[in-house]
């Protein structure tokens, strides 16, 4: 057997039963790599606990030959490939885990179970490890097994499982999924990214030397790829092929004639091709399974064969010829249509049904595939399948039944965010409804459409459609259609002050859903109405709807509801609320997969972060946010916000760009809650940076505009910041003063309210809590106002920040240690340094928390343990 | 990739960790060069990295204190000979 060496691969089953035995595998320059999973498995033996290791590099680095070789020998070892086909079936690679595992997995998989339930048993069964479970190729991960990777590593101290994934990081693209899974897990303290280089020169010296190959046109060539460099020594050919798919290539051209039909059959079966499967497309030239074994290109899996990797897979496919492809597909689909099991894998057959242009076929297994998705929670693959139905069905559906499969697919990309293509779905079911002069079909996607073009900012149009949907559905007789659209357009006339007449539609929206709309669509009026109801009735009405809706197994009304509820909270100001429902909305969204209500409520986690002074959760959270592109503009919005302010606030650069951004998005959109606080973030930051002028310039014309439309929660927000530069604002700012705001955990606003005041005492305590919250540019307008004042000892500049010292007390912390110290109360202490005393109680409380004591006693006697202060 | 000069304040002597290459990799930020003032208690490093807050990142990690983080780029004195 030729060296297969540092080859990578993919290996759907353990590597047990798949690789060579042990010790034909060399593996060069990845010693650290072995160490770090060695050291990973160690600590989950001795602490009991799980930890995750996403192992990242290029196509045909070697993920796979180093996972192989660090689970050689081992017990308990789970393994599970994604596989890169269109559409993916369902929890793909956690089949694979559960045929492993046994037990009850395999039971719920087949019972269509939520990600949250899979991941739940998951745990348990793992409860007796240690194990290592290992997801391979997460990258083409299907939405599902995404899904249980995400949650299964946030859970993973639960579990004594050390849980390795691997991904292609040439294969993301900035809307890749993966990409907002790795952003949230990247601050998770039991994670582990490592990530393979390619070899260097002197590996692939060595390994050239013993082929007779020239080891320099062998590393320009091959980049030090190793699967590249290893195909090449295989190819046999004079001189070193120029791309990978000429070596691979090369090394088949080697086999027998059977041996080499059988090759490209398994190249268009994939993800694999099982014997049974084998005997019936290709019984003819089986008996060449043997070479192509032997030949290092497939390797055995449980239950057939598979490449051993996915670039050799393309290279052989891509040369099959027409004829050959056409005739393997077809008894592929006819085989698998029958498959042994019995129960049919309708993204496998959708796929050659495909390729054998079987148009009717695609429609009927593409929608049926899409629905099982559905079912199961993963929308992104069937809104893809939809589409491929759609696509399909060009010629052979009605108009309506087009336009039927194009409102299902619109509903899936709603779900996921992706509100381009639903959009142009929706474009496209109008044009059929009104080819066929479907009125009430016109209607209901108009209603729709109005929806969904807000997400992305196109409010005009959105408008447009909504009151177009008014004006058709009202001649009809009242019905589902209608309710939708009484609730569509509610929210167009609360948004522009007409706040009775919205409410009075949304009411009548819930009426009509009642009597003529399913559950769904009654609770998502409802929910409506919760939005616009004042004070506590709407908040009473969204926290039932999200009760009924959980009630009734309609997660993605609960997660809208839950979007609805955290948003009003944290706009009107209501922290008990945004803390009584945040975190559970969140942990809810995530658990069903609704991705774009999570996207929601992680841009209000970063905002509400960012009201409490909580820097750095406030800059991880609104980063998550940004990192992933999305088409729906308002979590991205107000991430961009809440990170430029974290800059703008400490004194970072690089808050302008943000806020550019921000603006972009904004301001076409005309909407107050979507310009105001931008408005707002821009005046802030001109004010930080002394230029008056430029707060007048952000605020002015967004203020007359929140004023003209009834926004006044948007208006106070911008009045706000027009009052820091001296500047008028028809409307008063919000009526919280200082004490107000520091008793709901604003200490930042707090202190801006009395840097409004010409108290030295104020203007004092004000300066105070910059520092304390590192607030360096306000800290210095501060402390410029009090010398103004003719205050004495008054820092030029930012009071120096002692955080050398290990427990990273300010100087002022300091100061009122020492007085703790000396036994006094925070009253006497507040008497002495002339500041308030709630200021004194945000510093011992921030004393006793850096120095990790409970009580003021232990405080003092820590502070002269640490020679802090005099002992005595 | 931007770059990055930032002011640390120390208590006592400058203090660095011996894993501090180690954790700059795990935030993203590249350490090239570093300036202390006689005293021994300033300090200015000069950095690259995706942003700031992958830079006060890497500080937290690291215990070491940030003052202020100014993007800059470099001027050459030749082109002014």
């Amino acid at each position: 057997m030729p060296a297969l060496a540092v080859v990578g691969g993919r290996l759907h089953h353990p590597p047990v039963q798949a690789v060579p035995a042990a010790g034909q595998d060399e593996l060069l320059e990845r010693d650290g790599e072995l160490a770090l999973l060695e050291e990973a498995l160690g600590a989950v033996q001795g602490t009991g606990s799980g930890r995750v290791v996403v192992l990242g590099g290029e196509a045909g680095v070697g993920k796979t030959t180093l996972l192989r070789r660090f689970c050689e020998g081992r017990e308990r070892v789970l393994w599970g490939s994604c596989d890169p086909l269109f559409a993916p079936q369902p929890f793909g690679a956690i089949r694979d885990v559960a045929e492993l595992a046994g037990g009850r997995l395999g039971e719920l998989l087949a019972a269509d179970a939520k990600p949250h339930e899979v991941v739940a048993e998951l745990l348990r069964q793992l409860a007796g490890g240690p194990h290592l479970l290992v997801l391979e190729d997460v990258n083409w991960a299907d939405e599902a097994t995404l899904d249980v990777f995400r949650l299964l590593a946030r859970k993973i101290a639960l579990a004594p499982v050390l849980l390795v994934a691997t991904y292609r990081d040439d294969e993301l693209d900035v809307r890749h999924p993966l990409r907002l899974v790795l952003g949230e897990l990247a601050t998770a303290p039991a994670l582990r990214r490592i990530r393979l280089a390619p070899l260097g020169l002197g590996s692939v010296e060595r390994l050239a030397a013993r082929h007779g190959v020239d080891p320099d046109e062998l590393f320009q060539r091959t980049g030090g790829n190793p699967f590249f460099v290893v195909e090449a020594l295989a190819a046999g050919t004079d001189g070193v092929p120029g791309t990978v798919k000429d070596a691979v290539l090369a090394r088949a051209g080697r086999l027998d004639a059977h041996a080499h039909r059988l090759l490209e059959t398994v190249s268009l079966l994939p993800p694999e091709a099982e014997l049974w499967l084998l005997e019936r497309v290709a019984g003819d030239v089986l008996d060449g399974l043997e070479g192509c074994l032997a030949s290092g290109l497939l390797a055995p899996t449980r239950n057939g064969v598979v490449f051993r990797h996915e670039l050799a897979r393309v290279a052989v496919e891509e040369s099959v010829p027409p004829n050959v492809r056409l005739g393997v597909h077809e008894r592929a689909l006819a085989a698998l249509a029958e498959p042994p099991g019995g129960r049919r894998e309708l993204a496998r057959l959708a796929h050659h049904a495909e390729a054998v242009g079987d148009e009717a076929a695609v429609v009927e297994l593409a929608t049926a595939a899409a629905r099982e998705a559905a079912k199961v929670g993963a929308h992104r693959e069937a809104a893809a399948q939809l589409a491929r139905a759609v696509r399909f069905g060009a010629v052979r559906l009605t108009p309506s039944e087009r336009a039927a499969l194009l409102e299902e697919r619109a509903t899936e990309c709603y779900i996921t965010d992706q509100y381009d293509d639903g959009i142009a779905a929706l474009e496209e079911a109008l044009a059929h409804h009104r080819a066929s002069a479907d009125v009430l079909g016109e209607g209901r996607v108009l209603s729709r459409l109005a929806e969904f073009l807000w997400c992305p900012g196109r409010v005009v149009e959105a408008d447009r459609a909504g009151w177009a949907a008014f004006a058709l559905l009202e001649r009809l007789p009242p019905g589902a259609e209608l309710a939708r659209c009484y609730a569509e357009v509610a929210f167009k006339c609360a948004g522009a002050a007409r706040g009775d007449e919205g409410l009075e539609l949304a009411r009548r929206g819930v009426e009509l859903a009642r009597e003529h709309g399913d559950e769904s669509l009654w609770l998502r009026c409802r929910t409506t109405l919760g939005a616009i109801e004042r004070g506590d009735a709407g908040y009473a009405e969204l926290a039932r709807v999200i009760e009924d809706a959980q009630r009734r197994s309609l997660p993605d009304r609960a997660g809208a509801a839950y979007a609805m509820l955290v948003q009003r909270a944290l706009s009107e100001g209501r922290r008990d609320l945004v803390e009584r429902y945040l975190d559970e909305a969140f942990a809810y969204c995530s658990d069903h997969s609704l991705e774009l209500f999570r996207l929601y409520l992680l841009s209000f986690r970063a905002r509400f972060a960012l009201d409490r002074c909580d820097w750095v959760a406030a800059a991880e959270a609104a980063e998550q946010v940004i990192g992933i592109e999305r088409t729906s503009i308002s979590p991205r919005i107000t991430a961009l916000v809440v990170l430029a302010l974290v800059r703008a606030r400490r004194g970072d650069p690089g808050a302008a760009p943000l806020l550019d951004e921000a603006w972009a998005l904004a301001r076409p959109t005309g909407e107050p809650g979507r310009v105001a606080p931008v408005a707002a973030a821009r005046a802030e930051c001109a004010w930080l940076l002394g230029d008056l002028e430029a707060v007048d310039e952000a605020t002015a014309e967004p203020l007359e505009q929140a004023l003209r439309l009834g926004a006044l929660g948007n208006a106070r927000e911008l009045a706000s910041r027009r009052a820091l530069a001296g500047l008028t604002a028809g409307i008063e700012p919000d009526g919280r003063d200082a004490r107000a705001w520091l008793d709901a955990g604003c200490d930042y606003e707090a202190a801006l309210c009395l840097l409004d005041s010409d108290g030295e005492d104020d203007l004092r305590e004000a300066l105070d809590i910059f520092v304390r919250l590192d607030a360096r540019p306000a800290a210095a307008i501060a402390a410029r106002r009090l010398r103004l004042g003719g205050a004495r000892g008054i820092p030029r500049g930012p009071r120096r920040v002692t955080r050398g010292n290990p427990a990273s007390l300010t100087e002022r912390e300091l100061e009122v240690l020492a007085l703790v110290a000396q036994g006094l109360r925070n009253g006497e202490i507040a008497q002495r340094l002339v500041v308030s005393r709630r200021t004194v109680d945000h510093h011992v409380s921030a004393i006793l928390r850096k120095l990790g004591v409970r009580t003021r006693a232990q405080a003092g006697a820590e502070a002269t343990r640490r020679g802090y202060v005099e002992a005595g | 990739m931007p770059r990055y000069l930032i002011e640390r304040t120390f208590a006592g002597e400058v203090r660095i960790p011996d894993e501090i290459v180690d954790r700059n990799e795990d935030a993203g930020v590249t350490w090239l060069q570093s300036f202390v003032s006689d005293d021994g208690r300033t300090m200015f490093c000069v950095y690259e990295a995706p942003t700031p807050e992958a830079i006060r990142r890497a500080a937290r990690a690291n215990g070491l204190p940030v003052d202020r983080i100014a993007q800059v780029r470099v001027l050459d004195p030749h082109a002014y000979g």
